[in-house]
């Protein structure tokens, strides 16, 4: 080994804890990278490998009952490639030794016995039902897990106000519910919900769906326009009362699998960047730092004739080292990250598999994008270094130069102690290295800020949805639109308290050439359980002409209140009604409009109708409630709301805390790096100044006062900017998860800033402190003889 | 007549600082010889360390000509003055220069990493008589055993020149007479040109010449009728 490069090894030795703590914040770069990254390609791959081998359809579309042999039509639409079509029920469920409810949702398998040909269920246990048999279904596989289902094991379904029993002779995964929620709920329940498929003519008969179906799925060739093929299906279902066509986008599992992976794409994006910045700062500060030290030392290789070349390439490599400790620890802290991540999302969605490819190239990315941070944060002093005429190398460097400025003159005006100066004086006289500082601190506190309040706007989510807006204890969900009188019969339910029923209706809206499909949702006057709010907190009724829409759908439409929309409702004569926006509610689950009975059934001239009955119960009637609504043939389902309330609230709980966690930790990283460094190289500017100042006869801590000071100074300076810049990229991330499915609002209330403030103020105290120590070792003799 | 290795005709060196002009050289006229022990003595600030630099192609001369054995060192690039340090001289400073984190043993290696003919790192070392210390580090060594390093560092790539600027100021008298000891055999047995340094009028009695400066101008070059071993050299 070279001389060289042994004084390489033994000075990065002697520098370990600077060069560790640089190491530390790249780490945290390349590890958020390889994880996220990771994640991304595991989820994507899995996806695409799961929609591709299990014939993933491109377009969907329901009806009430169309029949059988409009599926040549279908198929000859321009574009389709294949189409099938089937029959689909929610049924009702009662699982032994389950109080509760259940909801399934029925799909009829092809008569022949064979697999559909479009979203083919991948079999994971048993096998098909048999085409003739009448009671034998196959199930999702996390249905079955959730509920101890085994082979054989039977339950009861009510289809069509029968009670029929069911026996399980498989289970099964599909690409086309990968991620599995039931009807009317936000979050998945594998144990409350699950889709099974049963030979068609078992369906047929119950629901009288014989040589008719009621969905319709077909895959696209490849340079079909999705959006005429779904013109074209309206136009041939709306007849047999289609509910409107759509594609992938608007698919429940796939909208849900594809904004997450759309969010880790997002977060490998936008948060190494700032690691990898952070640490050629941090490079370039200790570096320039060492090369400074090492004047003499670089004079001393020219004049034994090293080139620039080698001198440039020994701090370079110095720098390198660091980069590679960083990239061995983000290596392996990230592998085992995306790794233990990737089991968390095949617990999360339901994939058969999990292909989880070690992909070589990010690792490559992150380990060459360290390297190239680790050098651009080198380069410019090891080059300044290379280009050091070797005479002036060797003479020791004049001292900096002071000049009286009016900031000098202000200082000397505030009649500061000289230890209060020094820090002043020091903080102007670098003044780039000291605003640098400063944005690297703000950085950690705005990081913190902007994953903190998640937690707050989590709050406010459940406090508006559950306390403000949705108050029924559970939401019976009806077979099909029943009259107003369904209600009274839901009354006498045992337990029951309040009821008010919902109309679903589904209509597309436009304004201008923007268009969105939903439903719009028909309360009557003064309903007290399910209720919109505005943005000022208060309750607010659509009345008279008015649509209520959320926040999401005027932002996606473009509408302010007091515009007009156009409404083609789906269903009944499908037509279409110019209507007023009346206000604007705040709602963050899912897309909302709003409005009265009246107006619905003046509208659609009939009388008024409901889907759903919202309703409160006596809790000590609830094992009797559960018995009755099981046995309640126009019931499908039943959502029970203070269950979703707290399965969300322990759901979000452990992420948050987890991601609150980690960015914590990211955070102190970033401030040990920044703060450890900064005095360390204080610490040794600085050594020969602060032993003057104790050989003049200050004490230890005055002296002291001086370096953490100044660091604390800094700090203290970050702050606001933090708070600014975590206010802006909160806003970032907020608007990064939002979705038609969640819209996440920015609360930051002053306990955020403060939290975020706090663990960098006492990171940072903690650090300087560390350093400190070496004022009370430092030897004054030594110090004051040495060269430099 | 022995060969002329450096020659300088009409040598300036002229610093700008602050807005006043400092004349370190100011036509300097030299001629050096090979083998030769050469001792430059003269006040502070007359421009020795200057003309050294120069010769060390370590600084570029403002005007005038350097040739190193028929070789025009003012044209040179910074590349090929690189080269030519680390093909033909070796320099040894006042304050040892020695990286702190390398033993004496790897200070050496450091020129012997790169020169193109080199003794072993021990050997230089034994020449300085430093072969019992070869593991230990800077910090280990007193001043004296320091400065023998740095020789044994300058010497062991067998340079035709040994550049010396004060290499016994920081030295008691003792020690210095071990380290002037040292370049006296390397100029004796190695036949490398040597010119050094010194403060200490004394020490002229072991030159074969003697140029004294003066506010940037050879004063007077004096030839030693006889040497005297810098053992006998009264400090
Ligand atoms: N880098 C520089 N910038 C400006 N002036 C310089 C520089 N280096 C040397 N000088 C000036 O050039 C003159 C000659 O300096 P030089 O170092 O050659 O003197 P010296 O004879 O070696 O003195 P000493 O015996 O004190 O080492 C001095 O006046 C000095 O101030
Ligand atoms: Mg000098």
């Amino acid at each position: 080994m070279h001389a060289l490069d042994k004084k390489l090894l033994r000075d990065f030795r002697r520098l370990w804890g600077q060069s560790l703590a640089i190491a530390l914040v790249l780490a945290c770069g390349v590890m958020i990278l390889l994880t996220a990254f990771g994640m991304y390609r595991a989820l994507d791959d899995t996806l695409e490998a799961f929609y591709e081998r299990n014939e993933f359809a491109d377009v969907w579309a329901t009806a009430e009952k169309a029949p059988r042999p409009l599926l040549s039509e279908i198929v000859a639409i321009e574009g389709v490639q294949s189409a099938e079509v089937r029959v689909q029920e929610y049924l009702m469920l009662d699982i032994p030794g389950r109080a509760k409810s259940a909801t399934g949702l029925a799909l009829s398998l092809p008569e022949n016995g064979e697999m559909p040909v479009l979203n083919v269920p991948i079999l994971r246990s048993g096998r098909l039902p048999d085409p003739q048999a009448t009671d034998e279904v196959l199930v999702t596989e996390p249905f079955a897990q959730a509920n101890g289902f085994a082979l054989g094991d039977r339950f009861d379904a009510l289809m069509s106000g029968q009670k029929r029993t069911l026996t399980i002779t498989g289970t099964a995964l599909s690409p086309e519910f990968v991620y599995a929620i039931g009807p009317g709920t936000l979050m998945p329940d594998d144990a409350s919900f699950g889709v099974m498929w049963m030979p068609e003519h078992m369906l047929a008969a119950a629901f009288d769906m014989s040589g008719a179906f009621n969905t319709v799925t077909l895959s696209l060739s490849r340079d079909a326009s999705e959006d005429r093929v779904i013109d074209a299906l309206d136009d041939l279902l709306s007849p047999y009362g289609g509910t409107g066509a759509y594609g992938r986008v608007d698919q429940a599992s796939h909208a849900f699998v594809s904004t997450e992976i759309k969010q880790l794409k997002n977060m490998a994006t936008i948060l190494p960047p700032v690691f990898f910045g952070i640490s050629a700062f941090l490079v370039n500060m200790v570096i320039g730092r060492i090369i400074a030290l090492e004047r003499a030392e670089i004079g001393l290789l020219k004049a034994l004739g090293y080139t620039d070349l080698h001198i440039a390439a020994h701090y370079v490599l110095m720098a390198g080292l660091t980069a590679v400790l960083g990239i061995a620890i983000g290596w392996v802290t990230g592998g085992l990250s995306a790794r233990w991540m990737a089991a968390e999302y095949a617990q999360y969605f339901k994939f058969p598999y999990l292909i989880f490819n070690v992909s070589y190239d990010a690792y490559a990315i992150s380990g060459f994008l360290a390297l190239l941070t680790a050098a651009v944060g080198a380069l410019r002093s090891a080059m300044g270094a290379a280009r050091l005429p070797p005479a002036v190398a060797m003479s020791p460097p004049a001292p900096p130069r002071y000049k009286r400025t009016l900031f000098d003159r202000i200082l000397s005006r505030a009649r500061l102690s000289q230890p209060s100066m020094m820090i002043w004086r020091s903080l102007f006289r670098w003044p780039v290295r000291a605003a640098m500082s400063t944005l690297g601190l703000s950085l950690a506190v705005a990081i913190m800020i902007s994953v903190g309040f998640f937690s707050y706007s989590m709050d406010k989510i459940s406090d508006i949805a559950f306390n403000q807006s949705n108050r029924e204890d559970t939401v019976l969900l009806f077979t099909k639109d029943r009259a107003l009188s369904a209600l009274e019969d839901v009354r006498k339910l045992p337990g029951v308290m309040e009821v008010e029923g919902e109309l679903y209706t589904p209509a597309k809206l436009r304004h201008g050439h923007l268009e969105k499909q939903l439903s719009i949702v028909t309360r009557g006057p003064g309903a007290t359980l399910a209720r919109s709010i505005d943005e000022t907190g208060h309750v607010v009724e659509a009345e008279g002409t008015g649509l209520l829409i959320t926040t999401r759908v005027a932002e996606v439409l473009n509408l302010s209140p007091g515009d007009t929309v156009e409404v083609e409702f789906m269903t009944g004569r499908r037509e279409t009604h110019i209507l007023r926006v009346a206000a604007i509610t705040e709602q963050f689950f899912g897309l909302g409009a709003y409005m009265t009975r009246d107006e619905m059934a003046g509208l659609t001239r009939s009388q008024p109708q409901i889907s759903v009955a919202n309703i409160t119960h006596d809790p000590s009637q609830d094992m009797a409630f559960n018995m009755a609504i099981k046995d309640t043939p126009m019931i499908s389902g039943a959502v029970r709301v203070t269950d979703m309330k707290a399965s969300f609230a322990a759901t979000l709980d452990e992420n948050i805390s987890i991601m609150n966690g980690l960015f914590i930790i990211v955070a102190v990283l970033i401030t040990v790096g920044l703060t450890y460094n900064s005095a360390r190289i204080q610490l040794s500017e600085r050594a020969r100044e602060l032993a003057s100042l104790r050989i003049l006869g200050f004490s230890n801590w005055e002296v002291s006062y001086v370096l953490v000071g100044e660091i604390m100074l800094i700090a203290a300076l970050a702050q606001p900017l933090g708070w600014l810049i975590g206010f802006g990229l909160g806003h970032l991330m907020a608007a990064s998860f939002t979705s038609d499915l969640y819209n996440i609002p920015m609360v930051l209330p002053p306990a955020a800033y403060a939290t975020a403030s706090l663990v960098v103020l006492a990171t940072a105290f903690t650090s300087v402190m560390v350093v400190r120590q070496r004022v009370d070792r430092l030897d004054l003799v030594s110090v004051m003889k040495t060269r430099e | 007549m022995a060969e002329t290795v450096f020659h300088t005709e009409k040598l300036v060196k002229t610093y700008h600082t602050g807005g006043t002009e400092v004349h370190a050289l100011s036509g300097v006229d030299l001629d050096l010889y090979a083998s030769e022990l050469t001792v430059l003595l003269g006040p502070s600030g007359s421009g020795k360390s200057t003309l050294l630099n120069i010769l060390g192609g370590l600084d570029h001369a403002t005007s005038g000509l350097v040739e190193f054995r028929g070789r025009n060192l003012t044209t040179l690039s910074d590349r090929a003055l690189t080269r030519y340090r680390r093909d033909h001289v070796g320099f040894v400073f006042q304050f040892y220069n020695l990286v702190p984190s390398l033993t004496a043993r790897e200070n050496v290696q450091m020129v012997t990493d790169i020169a193109p003919n080199p003794m072993s790192a021990e050997e230089a070392l034994a020449r300085v008589g430093m072969s019992d210390r070869i593991d230990h580090f800077p910090a280990e060594l007193s001043g004296g055993q320091q400065q023998r390093v740095a020789i044994a560092r300058a010497i062991a790539k067998r340079p035709e020149v040994l550049l010396c600027d004060e290499p016994t100021g920081a030295l008691d008298s003792a020690t210095g007479v071990q380290v002037l000891e040292a370049i006296r055999e390397i100029n004796e047995d190695l036949g490398t040109t040597a010119i050094v340094i010194t403060h200490n009028a004394a020490i002229q009695a072991m030159a074969h010449r003697v140029v004294r400066f003066q506010d940037g101008n050879i004063s007077s070059v004096a030839t030693n009728a006889t040497r005297i071993k810098p053992s006998e050299i009264v400090w």
